[in-house]
């Protein structure tokens, strides 16, 4: 299929651009969510390389393999931070391990101390490890990876059903119309934390039924805003013409209205994004969210509140929630300056 | 327009039903609701006093069948859901919200308690809230794109794009736990009935309460600062300002009589919008700061599974928003002459 953007967008894609402040904190975002769907290479226990009596492995992804491959006396896996020692005067094997050499779920216990245990590069626990000896670093990123992709399918699902059913609000009117108007007035009064609060404790939630419980009381913002968009489209010339040479409704809704509502559902999307991780993390943070061990910011925010004394763990999730919802908001505010350009006369 | 609200108050009546059906089918399907709880208390108690635990008839060891049923009647379990609903609607409009099935207090006793705590911090957030973004607006829309701008941008950049709870661990750990400048949490201090005189104990409440308020401001000023900014920005760029300048009002007196009037429009709309705001936002910051208020009450009930305090909660929170949305169209009508509700 040719495509080819229309020189308006083409228009606005350039004065996004021309924002520097939420153009390179789009790209660094963007770079950031890329490198959280290969964290597996970055943060891992297994070794990314193991040059064993002549044989490569890559034990990254993949089945287990047994330590016995690896001529250790154990046949569950191999532990390669412990192989890592073992090939250490061996000039022939060798080993390369991730730049963080844990992953999310093990518990590194030390025989002398209890944890947490302080930032340590000895340890490679570059920041440390939480209340129950996890390394926060990997609990961060593979937390960071949860709450993006929540947020991301949560506002794809939203945004499908906000956008369907405010379309077919504004643009049938009458008696569908009346009917979700009251259900809106309704669920826009429902106190949303709440309730998802009251629901999450009832049914231990998992990933995609916190997403449906969120959906089931997050919809309405947008579904209110496309009524009032369809509405407005509705009633001018081109989908009267589009009606008079015999278009169906689901051409004229699909054809004419939608791309004539596209921009202003795109300047929405980075609130939704922040907004998502924001929903997620308080979720967790006061343990109606995600079941545990999942690595979650909001877990890490909440052990982090509760040990004031391990600053480590409190002050390396809220500087990574700082850099990211910033970086969003930067986003947001150039989306919506390009998209949506006002003009203001100052004067002298 | 009295018609308007007349009709605005009836229909708080079948959405306030909503709400509440909602939430009541949906903790009447609960597994470990009240009876569980109580059946595993007695199971506790049993080995420890033997000892009852209120009016609901338990005594004995372990509880049989016949005692289980009597819980049921108690908590109207036995009955439909509507059924059961409605007599708890009943209840309610006669202001008895029942029996806290933790405390076997009153529940209406328990939330009068936490009420006047959490709209302390409300009350004071907001006018704090208007102090700060009313002004700071006003100057960030006269000196557009000046250095002033972009500085104070950034504050209230962050402050929007960070949740006020965790504005409120930040100050935890900067204020509280290493300058130790401010307490850790709490609504007063322990020794706060022995303080001899009100102004004592009022300081101590502020001295309490400055850390919550900062989070709690943070939290809203700048969605406010944003909004009376890009009001009066508005404003300015209106032709009737152009007409003042241009008949030789000093610029000043233009904004002043002129654009900043209609620029509080949009936050007096703001205005009810406020309360659920503080009503909503407050589970997070009254947990962090451990202060006893209407947010902790509702958090602490859903984990307990204390149901009568969570419908409590949800009926008064769910009356305030649904009158604040309607004093701010009030508002809205009283500032602004123009408009027309029908």
């Amino acid at each position: 299929m040719h495509f080819q953007l229309n020189p308006l967008t083409q228009k606005k894609i350039q004065r996004f651009k021309s924002i520097r402040r939420g153009y390179y904190s789009f790209i660094l975002f963007t770079l950031i969510v890329l490198l959280s769907c290969f964290a597996e290479i970055l943060v891992n226990s297994r070794a990314l390389l193991v040059h064993y009596e002549g044989s490569w492995h890559f034990p990254t992804y993949g089945a287990v393999i047994p330590g016995k491959v690896f001529g250790l006396d154990y046949s569950y896996e191999t532990n390669y931070r412990e192989l890592e020692k073992h090939f250490n005067n061996d000039s022939k094997n060798f080993i390369i391990m991730p730049p963080i050499p844990f992953n999310a779920y093990e518990n590194d216990l030390k025989t002398s101390a209890f944890p947490p245990f302080p930032p340590s590069f000895k340890d490679s626990h570059y920041l440390g490890t939480d209340t129950i000896g996890r390394d926060v670093a990997a609990r961060l990123i593979y937390g960071f990876r949860t709450a993006i992709f929540f947020s991301l399918i949560l506002l794809v699902v939203s945004y499908l059903v906000g956008v369907s059913i405010g379309a077919a609000m504004g643009y049938f009117g009458g008696l569908f119309d009346l009917l979700f108007q009251r259900i809106i007035e309704i669920w826009s009064n429902i106190p949303f934390l709440y309730v998802i609060m009251i629901v999450s404790s009832i049914m231990i939630p998992n990933f995609l039924t916190l997403i449906a419980i969120i959906l089931l009381f997050g919809w309405i913002q947008l579904t209110w805003y496309m009524r009032t968009v369809t509405y407005k489209e509705k009633a001018r010339e081109y989908v009267m013409a589009a009606k008079a040479l015999g278009a169906s409704h689901s051409r004229v809704i699909f054809y004419h209205i939608l791309p004539n509502t596209i921009s202003i559902i795109i300047t929405f999307i980075p609130f939704s994004l922040a907004s998502g991780i924001i929903a997620l993390t308080s979720l967790d943070f006061l343990g109606f969210g995600l079941p545990a061990p999942t690595p979650s910011w909001g877990e890490l925010l909440s052990q982090g509140s509760n040990n004031l004394e391990s600053l480590w763990i409190v002050s390396s999730v809220i500087v990574s929630m700082t850099v990211i919802l910033v970086m969003v908001a930067f986003i947001g505010e150039a989306i919506r300056e390009a998209f949506d350009p006002k003009q203001h006369t100052t004067y002298e | 327009m009295t018609q308007y609200f007349i009709r605005r108050l009836l229909l708080i009546i079948p959405t306030f039903i909503g709400i509440t059906i909602l939430v009541f089918v949906i903790t009447r399907f609960v597994p470990g609701g009240p009876i569980e709880q109580m059946i595993a208390e007695a199971q506790q108690a049993s080995q420890q006093t033997g000892g009852g635990l209120n009016g609901a008839g338990i005594g004995a060891s372990t509880l049989d069948a016949e005692q289980i049923r009597e819980l049921e009647i108690y908590y109207g379990f036995d009955k439909p859901v509507l059924v059961s609903y409605w007599q708890w609607l009943s209840k309610v409009v006669q202001f008895d919200l029942g029996v806290s099935s933790r405390y076997s207090e009153p529940v209406w006793d328990t939330i009068k308690e936490r009420l006047p705590i959490s709209a302390f911090y409300g009350i004071t957030t907001m006018l704090i809230t208007y102090f700060i973004s009313i002004p700071l607006g006003y100057w960030k829309a006269i000196k557009h794109n000046s250095h002033f701008d972009h500085v104070s941008s950034i504050v209230v950049f962050v402050g929007y794009a960070i949740p006020a709870y965790v504005v409120g661990i930040i100050l935890l750990v900067i204020f509280a736990s290493n300058l130790e400048w401010f307490p850790m949490g709490g609504f007063y201090s322990e020794d706060f009935e022995d303080l001899e005189t009100p102004w004592e104990q009022a300081v101590d409440v502020f001295y309490h309460a400055v850390l919550p308020l900062m989070a709690y401001v943070a939290g809203s000023f700048a969605v406010m600062t944003f909004m009376m900014k890009n009001a009066l920005m508005d404003n300015l760029a209106a032709e009737y300002v152009r007409t003042a300048i241009a008949k030789g009002i000093p610029f000043n007196q233009a904004v002043k009589h002129h654009a900043l009037r209609n620029s509080l429009i949009p936050i007096a709309t703001h205005f009810g919008n406020n309360i659920s705001v503080i009503i909503g936002g407050s589970f997070l910051i009254e947990k962090i700061f451990n202060i006893d208020g209407l947010g902790l009450l509702g958090y602490e009930s859903i984990v307990e599974r204390d149901y009568p305090i969570v419908l409590g909660v949800l009926v008064i929170s769910a009356i305030l928003q649904l009158f604040g949305n309607i004093l701010s169209d009030i508002c809205v009508a009283v500032v602004d002459p123009r408009v027309q509700f029908r």
